[in-house]
């Protein structure tokens, strides 16, 4: 089977209670048992929610939203990343909080149902679009149908239907040699030849989410919860791939992505956010000497890859793209290709634990 | 190559990782929560579908109202539109059968009139028959009526033509009669007298009117007071004017026996004409035949005055020595003849004052002169009680008449001449009146009335009656 197969069949369990205030009726309903799709979203989960607690539900106008530990969620960030992020270790069911009044208006940025999903979700392809293109052309110009077959087919975890709409917009695809790996040899010619020209250089949209830890673990279950987003830095960044870079793993993007955390002693002043790309790339060549050191290091440490010491002073713990911990030597074109989410975004998921 | 083996190698372990996660989550609880939450899901597909399926019945049933409420409205428009015309009608048809009832009973009364007038016209009809049968026998009637009458006014005529022929006869007779009488008398007449013939021929032979002697005293008048001293009867009338001496002149009617009586105060000057000029008092006054215009007076001033009356004053005045007592006018209206106190008949011109001619009529004053009828022959009257006949062209005396035991009574006394000149008549002192014929110069007939002397006697000019007048005022009529 196919990665993105494996990623758009991916549903986490969900048990799902009602909050306290919101029980009108003894004994108080039981959670609602629902498979979320790890790449759709929390608010569209509300019509199936719903049936559940309607009976109890107090007079009024329902406004969902859903909390962890008393966190309320992030409604636009995909329900497989929100898990990933926030169980470090994964919790099965899943055990959410669902309110339908009192929306915490200073928290999450409102929620007006499926539109509003869906508009944020077109609105992250066309950023995908133009960090790959250059402009976002493609996306704007899709016809009404198009879109909305598009978002139907995320809603529904129609991989067909969505890669048939989304071969039109042309989006440039990161050469992957290794995606021959995958398929058999016959059609390994094929693909090579099929492959439009690429561009010298393909550039990977990228979001990350760092939970910040201060204290140092063994064991993940030691983490603590998160309690406040503060501790969770959102870092939206493009990781750019050189075509004459083979191997480009992921260990690499990191480097690029958080730059900090591989620093040697003398390049510990390099700004945060903002960060220009090709600092980032030099950064990058420099530390190739490092690297292979640190490869050959990290190969026999690789065992464990997600404790890799790269600093004295900040530590990633973990790294979780898709629910998987993807070794730091996999090529980061595979990932890119093969670990998306429906809006051509990579969201990425990893836990540093900072020195205080 | 390590890098190559390394990378397939973390993609393997990739692969491995995504199916044992895969395992994990979705292919550990899948079965079990779809198996849960299939109720739920077929459930709220259910109430989707029934609430898709109700949406769609209520938006069927939204535009369903929509077409009802027009219709509605439309129908509630046409139904207060039939209301009103309904109403019209209603109205319409009670005023309908008002009218109806009206006409009904209009037509109940008509019949009724009819009913009534044809029986009144069968009768008329009945009555028109019997009255045409009368008509038809009235016109018979009638006819033969007209047919009498006419019968009778043809011998109505017929002896009314009988009775004019009788009468033209007895006319043609009578006539012829009258003229055989008439040329016998005139033959009588002429044998007569020649003079008088010829002359009454000549002229006044159509005042020709006979006097009789008067015998009968008719009337008594006491018509003065202190004496009546003039009577004269007006021309050719029964009208007798006397004036007396209470100074006023009075008028009897003495045909009829009525006493229409005009006084005159001659002082009050009531008539006509008062003639101032005379200084004495006036003896005598004359009216002219011929004019009433011209009036002639003689007073004791010794004058004569000639009066135009339409003038009114005094056109000529005659003065003589002696005074003159009697007046009279020629019948020519231009002599006066005047007799005078010395006994003197005068003659003058009334135009030129001139003296014509005199004659010594009496010894005594003269005291009274009348002409006679035909103005040719004068009667005198003296103190020396004869009374004398003149002719007046040649101033000869033509006859003489005096009686015994006639004396004239006054100075005035007044004699006069019978209208067909046959007789004289004056009073006398005595009161009574003798009358004598002129053809017969001797007296015919003495009359005896008054009490005192006779003053004034006057004929009448029909020939009667004969009035005299006395000294007490007593006027007699005699016939």
């Amino acid at each position: 089977m196919e990665a993105p197969k494996f990623v758009w069949e991916g549903a986490i369990p969900l048990q799902i209670h009602l909050h306290e205030s919101q029980v009108t009726t003894l004994p108080p309903p039981p959670p609602a048992l629902i498979l979320a799709p790890r790449i759709g979203y929390l608010p569209l989960l509300a019509p199936l929610i719903k049936p559940y607690f309607s009976s109890t539900l107090p007079p009024g106008v329902d406004t969902i939203w859903f909390d962890y530990n008393g966190l309320p969620l992030k409604w636009y960030i995909p329900t497989g990343v929100l898990f990933d992020l926030l169980c470090p270790e994964p919790e099965r069911p899943w055990n959410i909080t669902v309110h339908f009044r009192g929306y915490p208006g200073s928290v999450l940025i409102p929620c007006e149902g499926e539109d509003s999903v869906k508009w944020s979700f077109i609105n992250s392809l066309k950023e995908a679009a133009y960090i790959m293109n250059g402009n976002c052309k493609n996306v704007m110009n899709m016809s009404q149908s198009d879109q909305l077959e598009l978002w139907h087919s995320v809603m529904n975890g129609n991989l067909e239907a969505y890669q048939r709409v989304s071969s039109k917009l042309k989006l440039a695809t990161v050469d992957d040699e290794y995606a021959s790996l995958c398929l058999q040899k016959s059609q390994q010619s094929v693909i090579e030849t099929d492959l439009p020209a690429q561009a010298k250089t393909g550039r990977v949209p990228v979001r990350l989410y760092v939970l910040s830890v201060s204290k140092d673990f063994d064991d993940l279950d030691e983490i603590p919860r998160v309690d406040s987003w503060e501790k969770i830095s959102y870092i939206n960044r493009p990781v750019e791939i050189r075509k004459e870079d083979k191997c480009f793993t992921l260990h690499d993007a990191l480097k690029i992505l958080l730059p900090e955390l591989f620093l040697d002693e003398s390049l510990m002043n390099v700004k945060l956010g903002g960060v220009d790309l090709e600092d980032a790339v030099r950064n990058s060549n420099e530390d190739v000497t490092s690297d292979k050191v640190v490869e050959d290091q990290g190969q026999n440490a690789c065992k464990r890859p997600e404790a890799c010491r790269i600093s004295s002073s900040a530590e990633i713990k973990l790294i979780r793209i898709q629910g998987i911990e993807p070794k730091l030597e996999i090529p980061f074109s595979w990932v890119a290709n093969n670990l998306l989410n429906p809006d051509y975004f990579l969201h990425v998921c990893v836990c540093v634990k900072v020195a205080q | 190559m390590s890098r190559e083996v390394l990378a397939r190698e973390a993609i393997n372990h990739a692969f491995k990782a995504l199916k044992k996660r895969h395992l994990i989550e979705e292919g550990a609880h899948a079965p079990a929560y779809i198996a849960l939450s299939r109720p739920i899901i077929s459930q709220g597909s259910e109430w989707k579908e029934k609430a898709e399926n109700l949406e769609m019945e209520l938006q069927q049933c939204y535009k369903a109202q929509s077409r009802l409420s027009e219709q509605l409205v439309v129908e509630v428009a046409e139904s207060r539109a039939l209301k009103a015309s309904l109403q019209e009608k209603e109205m319409a048809i009670a005023e309908l059968e008002k009218e109806l009832n009206q006409t009904r009973d209009e037509c109940s009364q008509l019949k009724t009139d009819l009913e009534e007038k044809i029986r009144a016209l069968e009768l008329l009809m009945v009555e028109h028959q019997e009255l045409k049968a009368q008509l038809e026998q009235m016109a018979i009637k009638a006819k033969n009526a007209e047919a009498e009458n006419k019968m009778l006014v043809d011998r109505w005529m017929l002896q009314k033509m009988q009775d004019a022929e009788r009468l033209n006869e007895a006319n043609a007779l009578y006539e012829d009669m009258i003229e055989r009488l008439k040329a016998s008398g005139l033959e009588k007449l002429a044998r007569e007298q020649v003079d008088g013939i010829v002359r009454r021929s000549e002229d006044g032979a159509e005042f020709f009117a006979e006097s009789t002697v008067p015998s009968v005293c008719s009337h008594r008048i006491n018509a003065h007071e202190g004496g009546c001293a003039s009577i004269l009867f007006e021309y050719n009338s029964g009208k007798l004017i006397s004036g007396g001496q209470d100074r006023s002149v009075k008028m009897w009617d003495t045909a009829s026996s009525s006493n229409n009586l005009f006084v005159w105060d001659v002082s009050s000057g009531r008539i006509r004409h008062t003639l101032t000029g005379h200084t004495d008092k006036v003896c005598a006054v004359d009216v002219s035949k011929v004019s009433s215009r011209h009036v002639v007076s003689a007073a004791y001033d010794r004058t004569i005055k000639v009066w135009d009356l339409q003038k009114g004053y005094c056109t000529n005045t005659i003065i003589f020595h002696s005074n003159c007592n009697a007046l009279c006018f020629s019948t020519d209206g231009l002599t006066i003849c005047s007799g005078h106190v010395d006994g003197n008949l005068r003659l003058w011109d009334i135009r030129t004052g001139k003296l014509l001619s005199e004659v010594a009529a009496h010894s005594l004053p003269i005291t009274s002169i009348s002409l006679s009828r035909n103005g040719n022959v004068v009667l005198t009257s003296g103190r020396d009680n004869v009374h004398n006949l003149f002719d007046v062209r040649s101033l000869e005396a033509c006859g003489t008449f005096k009686a015994t035991g006639n004396r004239v009574a006054s100075n005035w006394s007044r004699s006069c001449i019978s209208p067909d000149d046959n007789y004289i008549a004056a009073g006398s002192a005595d009161g009574s009146i003798c009358i004598w014929s002129i053809s017969k110069a001797d007296i015919v007939s003495t009359l005896k009335e008054h009490t005192a002397p006779v003053l004034s006697c006057t004929w009448s000019g029909l020939g009667k009656p004969l009035a005299s007048a006395d000294k007490n005022g007593i006027v007699c009529t005699w016939t």
